[in-house]
């Protein structure tokens, strides 16, 4: 029996495992892939390790780090692994592995899901016209170029002003694209200013705010789209479509986590993050499963999905030691006024430990007050300078503030 | 009346200036109308006179688009060969004849301008095999839609492919009828609903020879579909209705008919014909000619073409658009049948749509009927996206509608008679149309082929039977099928068995390799072959992956892997500095 599966070895994953070996733990490490990093390994640019390590480190940089750590920690890892069924027994799980090599079972007493997300596509934003070659998600068009060395067209269209695709923009720019346009639904770029400076702005790619494509045209391969504007809800603006010539269509409109294994588990999902229910601890509502990094939520900073991880480890330490308080205490936390998401869904266990909680914002808003609402009122409020939707916020705590409320509501004023 | 009268007596109507003529029950309309919608209104009045056996529609309408042809040149020294048959388009009809045939001593040969088989309405196409309750009696789809359902059992069993006879439930609400409401006031309403309607209904379908028809009303209803919602009055339930693949079946049938000797010509374009009097003698194509001695015309939307091209202008193929959506297969376990809500008249974009189940555990609704002006136009709108998800959530209302995985649209070929077109064309000897085979044409498929058979026979064809004709086809084996001990056993001899590429699907590297040796080159064409792709995440994981399989067993670069049809290509372009 082994103590730990950790399921995915991107960030998330490679941060619980080592975590997890260092504490002393049998743990088995599995990825789909051949080689750990998972989305590392695709982001050849630097802004990687700058909360953690206090430098800017590139993806593959910031995978060296852990898969040392990984190999220190005595960490087993299974590579190219396909996880084809996980059953619970009694207190342990039955993991089904398919492998190049063959099929294998593991079992163990906790499971680590570190298996992130994948990007939205055109059919769940709804483009209209036809289905041609030439439509593709960003992190395909990244592996493409930095892995295989090809263009994905030399007159893309790239769809989402998020860091993903401004990052995406300066590549396809500086690798020979021929021309380049942005387009995305919000009055400005929503990913991390540095990245709009840095990626776009210095570079002069042409970029149209509250503008979406409508249709794709090009029965073969896409030869143009419909672009139109939106307002501010991003409903479509009749009257506003123009045509554009273009022979790529680039997707960055957002992640979906791959919850579906964790939900055949049993585990509640939250319809606002997609994502499992957690608690302080990073585990589901299922004993024993955890998760981690972007299956919980978007993080804005690898940074941040990695320090989650050391805080789910102590939990996975703490559940196999036995020393969870049996007798749980909840507080349910739920999004208030503009507030789209919280994570942990569910302070479960008694104790004078800090904890963050993450919240997204619903609204952008200068000077706005965050208060934390119990039964008989404000808990705890802060202040904070600016908030924007695709900014994740978090907020530190004392847990013993919200001892006694059996749920507490976040909001935003 | 004589049939001209009739056809003066509907153009009269009309305020514009129509001239006709018929011949042999064939109409030939030739004018102006303002409209697209007015083109297809007037040909399928027409259509609908008795004894009217093709309406050849030459009417034009205000910004119809002079679509010239162009046809590529025929390399008429080129010649690709020689054949007693050669049937044209490689769609179910096409390759379900040819399989057919090569029960027969006989040299077949299809030609298919698409890179695959099933590249036209049969890939997109929902999979239903009607049971035959909605074609009216009198017609040649009604015969040939039962006859064909009954054939299904067998001819998926011999070819390998999945077939489920689910069983469909028409569903009689309150809005069933309710156009008709003011005639049934206060209680006969529901009393007609409840009691008269569905045994009508049932009346339909014995008359159409259907067995096991069943009413069902009340709490039994809810026992066959929990889901539906509970203002349903009543249920005709037909137990013959199944589903099946339509793309995988005629991949297996070309793979069967191949096996037995039928030669596919792929990647070839008819351009014309080269006639002696009124004898088809060559087919001429954009890579060679094929000499032959009888031609069947199953090129499906493009069939009035492949007429008016052999001198034999009959028919005109009015194109009409059906959109689908394909849900997660998560949602598998709430729908078991194929459903539909009776409505009367039925919905115009709509008729014969519904949810059905599908062999591979999706949900699908849909088609919409709407008469488009291209025949390519395959494009799918936003608003017909929700349209869909409004009209059938109106029998299931708990249905997470919004959770599809994708859309995508295929085209009907419809006549103006609405019937199918099959018999020998009036004005060439060889020639055997096998025309307009629009809806229920999956379901018909078997029957259509063994009736096409029957006519070619008429037609003067000597046919003895094949005794070594092999009805059996293995199908390409899946990983995701197989029990622990069956995969170790693969993966112990092969390892890209358990390399799983498709992680959605779980299709394995294997799986990929052996749908190209059986022919694919495309990524669409591996695909159909293998469902790598066709999950939840829609080729976003799987994309390159597979792609860079196509490259290496093709020995091709990655920029030059296919989607499907030639300019088809994924990639253009390489990265600065790397030409090398």
């Amino acid at each position: 029996m082994i103590d730990v599966v950790v399921v995915g070895g991107g960030p998330s994953g490679l941060a619980a495992a080592s975590e997890l070996g260092a504490m002393g733990h049998d743990v088995l490490l599995l990825e789909r892939e051949d080689e750990l990093g998972g989305l590392l390994n695709q982001c050849i640019h630097d802004g990687f390790g700058t909360i953690l390590f206090s430098e800017s480190l590139s993806g593959p940089e910031f995978a060296d780090i852990f898969m040392n750590r990984i190999e220190r920690a005595g960490v087993k890892v299974r590579l190219e692994t396909y996880m084809r069924s996980v059953e619970k027994i009694e207190d342990h799980f039955v993991i089904s592995t398919v492998t190049p090599e063959g099929v294998e079972t593991f079992e163990s007493r906790a499971l680590v899901y570190a298996i992130g997300c994948r990007e939205r596509n055109r059919f769940e934003i709804e483009i209209g016209g036809t289905r041609p070659a030439g439509v593709f998600t960003a992190g395909t068009v990244q592996r493409l170029v930095n892995l295989y060395g090809f263009l994905p067209g030399k007159q893309p269209v790239i769809v989402g002003g998020g860091d993903v695709g401004m990052i995406v923009a300066r590549h396809l720019y500086l690798e020979g694209v021929e021309s380049l346009l942005m387009v995305y639904p919000e009055d400005f770029f929503s990913g991390l200013p540095r990245n709009a400076q840095q990626c776009v702005l210095d570079f002069d790619i042409p970029y149209k705010p509250r503008t979406t494509v409508k249709r794709i045209f090009g029965d073969k391969k896409v030869k143009a789209v419909e672009l139109v504007e939106v307002d501010k809800d991003w409903n479509m603006i009749e009257g506003t479509e123009k045509i554009y010539s273009c022979d790529s269509v680039i997707l960055s409109v957002g992640l979906v986590p791959y919850s579906e294994k964790v939900e055949e588990l049993g585990a509640e999902i939250d319809p606002a993050t997609g994502g499992p229910v957690i608690n302080e601890h990073f585990e589901t509502t299922v004993d024993g499963v955890f998760s981690v990094g972007n299956l919980i939520q978007i993080f804005d900073y690898v940074d941040d999905a990695v320090k989650s991880s050391y805080t789910a480890a102590e939990g996975v330490d703490r559940f196999l030691k036995g020393s969870f308080d049996k007798t749980r205490s909840h507080t349910v936390l739920n999004p208030g006024e503009h507030v789209k998401t919280v994570t942990p869904q569910r302070i479960e266990y008694e104790g004078k430990d800090e904890i963050t909680l993450f919240f997204r914002p619903g609204v952008e808003k200068e000077n706005v007050e965050v208060r934390l609402l119990g039964k008989n009122g404000i808990l705890k409020s802060f202040k904070k300078r600016y908030v924007r939707p695709s900014t994740l916020e978090d907020i530190k705590i004392p847990k013993s503030v919200l001892s006694g409320n059996p749920e507490v509501v976040i909001d935003v004023r | 009346m004589r049939l001209s009268q009739k056809v003066k007596k509907v153009l009269d109507k009309y305020p514009y200036d129509i001239s006709f003529i018929v011949d042999g029950g064939i109409v030939f309309l030739e004018g102006k109308v303002e409209k697209h919608h007015e083109w297809v209104e007037i040909g399928l009045k027409v259509g609908q006179i008795k004894g009217v056996e093709g309406v050849v529609n030459d009417l034009s309408w205000e910004g119809k688009k002079r679509s010239k042809v162009e046809r590529p040149e025929t390399e008429i020294d080129n010649k690709l060969g020689a054949h007693e048959i050669v049937i044209i388009g490689g769609g179910i009809i096409g390759c379900s004849i040819a399989r057919e045939l090569s029960k027969y001593r006989c040299d077949v040969a299809l030609v298919e301008k698409g890179p695959d088989v099933a590249m036209g309405q049969t890939r997109a196409n929902n999979g239903m095999v009607h049971p035959g309750i909605s074609p009216s009696k009198n017609t040649l789809k009604r015969r040939l839609n039962v006859l064909g359902n009954a054939m299904y059992d067998e001819l998926c069993d011999e070819l390998n492919v999945p077939f489920k006879r689910v069983g469909s439930l028409i569903l009689i609400t309150p809005r069933t009828l309710e156009g008709y409401r003011r005639y049934l006031p206060g209680p006969l309403y529901n009393i007609f609903l409840k009691y008269l309607l569905p045994w009508m209904v049932k009346k339909k379908g014995q008359r159409n020879g259907l067995k096991g028809i069943e009413i069902l009303k009340g709490s039994e209803i809810f026992e066959y579909e929990s889901v539906l919602i509970d203002d349903v009055i009543s249920v005709v339930k037909i137990p013959s209705t199944g589903i099946v693949d339509p793309y995988a079946l005629t991949i297996a049938l070309y793979e069967n008919a191949k096996k037995n000797g039928v030669k596919f010509y792929l990647n070839t374009e008819v351009v014309d014909f080269k006639k002696d009097k009124k004898s088809i003698e060559q087919i001429l194509t954009d890579r060679g000619t094929i000499a032959c001695e009888h031609v069947v015309n199953a090129a499906g939307l493009y069939s009035d073409e492949i007429a008016d091209m052999a001198g034999s202008r009959e028919f005109t193929i009015h194109p009409r658009k059906g959109v689908e959506l394909l849900y997660n297969k998560r949602l598998e376990d709430k729908v078991d049948h194929c459903l539909a809500e009776l409505k009367i008249p039925s919905h115009p974009t709509s008729k014969g749509g519904g949810i059905n189940p599908t062999v591979h555990g999706n949900i699908i609704w849909g088609p919409t009927a709407v008469e488009v002006e291209s025949k390519e136009d395959t494009s799918v709108e936003k608003e017909t996206i929700h349209e869909i998800m409004e009209r059938y959530s109106s029998i299931l209302p708990d249905f997470p509608k919004t959770e599809f995985i994708r859309y995508f649209a295929g085209v009907r070929a419809a006549s103006f008679t609405e019937d199918f077109i099959i018999r020998a064309a009036k004005e060439v000897e060889n020639m055997l149309h096998v025309a307009a085979i629009q809806s229920p044409g999956v379901a018909s498929a078997p029957a259509v082929a063994e009736h096409s058979v029957d006519l070619l026979k008429e037609m003067g064809v000597v046919l003895r039977p094949n005794e070594n004709f092999e009805p059996d086809r293995d199908p390409i084996d899946r990983a995701a099928d197989m029990d622990e001990n069956e995969l170790k056993r693969r993966i112990g001899k092969d390892g890209r068995w358990g390399n799983i590429v498709c992680t959605c699907e779980m299709v394995s590297e294997a799986e990929i390799v052996q749908a190209i040796d059986r022919g694919a080159e495309s990524f669409d064409a591996v695909k159909r072959r293998t469902r790598a792709g066709m999950g939840e995440c829609q080729e976003s994981y799987c994309l390159l992956r597979i792609a860079e399989i196509i490259s290496e067993e093709l020995d091709v670069p990655l920029n030059e892997v296919k989607k499907e049809w030639d300019e088809s290509e994924f990639f253009n372009g390489i990265v600065r500095g790397e030409e090398q």
